[in-house]
């Protein structure tokens, strides 16, 4: 018996199955998001890897901002309770976590028990966000894999004083001409996006731990960034990218056990 | 065979909505009127004394209540574009101020749309800064480009205490004189005193019931879903002195009544959550929101902006009503002063969170959210999420951005209610 949780952003959709006990025995990613064939791929994955081991899926659970048109089980959550859930069944000692989601940023502060005190999140804004970091990946030319090792390499932090998404890529054009390095660049580019996040953690109030949920959490650039500007560790878990997921398939695994939900 | 759909029937509103379209539609038509016959008209700030010219008789409209109806009928954005564009204004000043400077232009160059609900353009302009300073500004602009009189009532800020110094109490009754006798020569009326008394009379009587009514939806459930409230409250911008309005209001608290004497509500669905909501509505996005907070069963049933017209005074006692026009919008309030205020009022209302509207066009609403929040989740202890939007500016919400964070409130007050 297996419970899955999908998250369907807007860059990416990420899948989690967690069995019996909750323990995480499936994920999976697609670097497509919402209104793509992501959702519909990965809960293919899904199916196949729960055929294969001969289990169940029990109930499915979507958040994310796909999460209204997804058919499959037709429960979803927030992704902000999801990604609370998820991130404190990684590290329980987190107080406060941030996501860095494709169009939203996150700052959710949670108690002992895992519940979420309050939370905030960004403006109609995309400075801060995955988009940010992406379109910036487009004007350099760069994969945005490779950022978090490039950044490692830059030798100093281009300054990228623009907030604006529109703004900064012209900033950055303009400074790609002028000669600064692509590893300096995309360090200026972390850094703009660290000042940001932290700006609208600390509206929320900071409580350690504090750590990154969502794909940003694999670029170790942006992390060592926004410890930079935390000024404190910022705890990242192997599943932090399919955290929002993992909370998903644990709500799921929840209602189950309450008996209010219906079988996939 | 063509499959018809059959048209959904539109609910038929409680008798007090009727009288409350009833009386708006009379007192545009009564400016209109005026109009015709070459009368007086004026434009007026939502919190000016609006005795004085209910006493002479005069036709007042309200540029801000206009500019709330225009934007939630979705017309608004061409006059605020016009604003933009050809008179040149930022975006980043009030949303109100642009739509109706733009539609002011537009009509005095025959541009005008026709867009319901249409105010004649005013011969005179009424003003108090005591809700907004940027009043000011605006109102600068129309009197210049319609070349028409301003009678200004200038309050000052409570920048130290709660309770206005004399002074400025002093200030702003000579004010009030000053505009009684230089409206007497731009009218060429009498000033009738006794009137004035049984306006302000009328005013207090309506005031009282405005009050009792909200006071009412403290009950579980609300008898009110508290969105009605928004259009309630236009009675006391645009018609707080007259008996019409005391006569929707009684109306409206009999309705209350019967609401919680059958356990009913105009709430559609069940009330599962009460929230308040901080700030003006969202008027182009009035009904998405509504829909979208019944959907979650969560019902605002207090909001601070809709007690903003409790201008509280004697009849008959010129330094109380000064006073009470000095300090009656909480704008015009330290921030911990009015967060007290809402704190007290969450804890009377029994609501489970707060929903804040971060309104792009208002500086002065906005200023306070963020410090706001600490403080009243410190007194409280509840989660309260804030959202972009506008008052009526279509181009900062996002319907899905509202969701999302709705959805994230609602999943903390179940929680908090112990998954309930």
């Amino acid at each position: 018996m297996v419970f899955f949780g999908i998250d369907i952003g807007s860059t990416a959709t990420k899948g989690t199955l967690v069995n019996h006990n909750g323990d995480i025995v499936y994920t999976t990613v697609e670097a497509i998001g919402t209104g793509t064939k992501g959702s519909a791929r990965v809960t293919e994955r899904v199916q196949e890897f729960a055929a294969q081991q001969g289990v169940s899926i029990q109930m499915t659970m979507a958040t994310g901002y796909g999460r209204f048109s997804y058919v499959e089980g037709g429960l979803q959550k927030s992704e902000i309770s999801c990604h609370a859930k998820g991130m404190f069944y990684l590290l329980p000692n987190v107080r406060t976590i941030i996501d860095i989601g494709g169009q939203d940023v996150k700052a959710i502060r949670l108690n002992n028990k895992g519940q979420i005190v309050n939370f905030v999140m960004n403006d109609k804004c995309a400075a801060g966000t995955g988009r940010f970091i992406e379109t910036m990946a487009k004007v350099i030319d760069v994969p945005l894999a490779q950022f978090g090792d490039l950044a490692v390499q830059a030798v100093s932090v281009a300054s990228i004083s623009s907030t604006c998404t529109v703004f900064a890529e012209s900033e950055v054009v303009s400074k790609m001409s002028t000669g600064i390095s692509i590893p300096n660049l995309i360090a200026g580019i972390h850094a703009s996006v660290a000042r940001r996040v932290v700006g609208l953690v600390r509206r929320n109030g900071i409580e350690p731990d504090i750590a990154l949920s969502g794909g940003v959490s694999l670029n170790m650039g942006i992390v060592t960034a926004l410890e930079e500007e935390l000024h404190a560790p910022l705890f990242v878990s192997p599943f932090s990218q399919v955290a929002g997921s993992l909370g998903a398939a644990l709500y799921a695994k929840e209602l189950f056990e309450k008996g209010n939900g219906k079988t996939l | 065979m063509t499959e018809q759909k059959a048209e959904k029937p539109k609910r038929e509103l409680p008798l007090s909505r009727q009288l409350v379209n009833k009386q708006t539609e009379d007192v545009y038509a009564s400016a209109w009127a005026a109009k015709e016959k070459g009368e007086s008209i004026g434009w007026s700030t939502a919190i000016f004394p609006q005795e004085l010219c209910e006493t002479f008789d005069v036709p007042v409209l309200y540029p801000e209540n206009n500019a709330a109806s225009i934007s939630a009928r979705h017309f608004g954005n061409q006059f605020i574009e016009h604003a933009e564009g050809e008179m040149k204004y930022p975006i980043n000043i009030c949303s109100y101020a642009r739509l109706n400077m733009g539609m002011a232009d537009m009509m005095k160059n025959g541009k005008f749309e026709g867009v319901e609900p249409a105010m004649p353009l005013p011969t005179f302009l009424c003003l108090a800064n005591n809700s907004c300073t940027q009043l000011m500004k605006w109102y600068e602009n129309l009197s210049e480009n319609l070349s028409i009189p301003i009678f200004f009532v200038d309050c000052l800020f409570n920048y130290n205490e709660e309770e206005p110094d004399a002074y400025k109490n002093k200030y702003v009754r000579s004010q009030i004189e000053n505009n009684i006798a230089a409206m007497e020569k731009f009218f060429n009326k009498k000033f009738d005193w006794n009137r004035f008394l049984e306006v302000q009379r009328i005013s207090q009587v309506n005031r009282k019931l405005f009050n009792e009514i909200v006071a009412l939806n403290t009950r579980m459930p609300a008898p009110l879903d508290g969105f009605d409230l928004f259009n309630y409250m236009s009675c006391l911008v645009i018609c707080r002195g007259k008996e019409s309005t005391t006569e929707i209001l009684k109306q409206l608290k009999k309705e209350v009544e019967e609401h919680i004497a059958n356990g009913t509500s105009t709430f559609r669905g069940t009330e599962e959550y009460r929230v308040h909501w901080e700030g003006i509505a969202c008027w182009p996005n009035l009904g998405f929101n509504l829909k979208t907070l019944r959907k979650y069963g969560v019902n605002a049933v207090m909001n601070g902006y809709v007690t903003a017209w409790d201008v509280a005074y004697e009849p008959g006692d010129l330094n109380g009503m000064a006073k009470a026009y000095q300090c009656s919008s909480t704008n015009s309030f330290s921030t911990p002063s009015i967060m007290d205020m809402r704190s007290k009022s969450m804890k009377k209302f029994a609501c489970d969170g707060m929903l804040c509207h971060v309104n792009r066009s208002c500086k002065l609403m906005s200023f306070h959210i963020f410090t706001g929040r600490d403080i009243i989740e410190a007194r409280n202890k509840i989660p309260i999420v804030n959202f972009d939007g506008d008052q009526s500016d279509t181009r900062v919400f996002s319907e899905a951005q509202f969701e999302n964070r709705l959805q994230g409130l609602v999943e903390v007050m179940k929680e908090n209610k112990g998954g309930k």
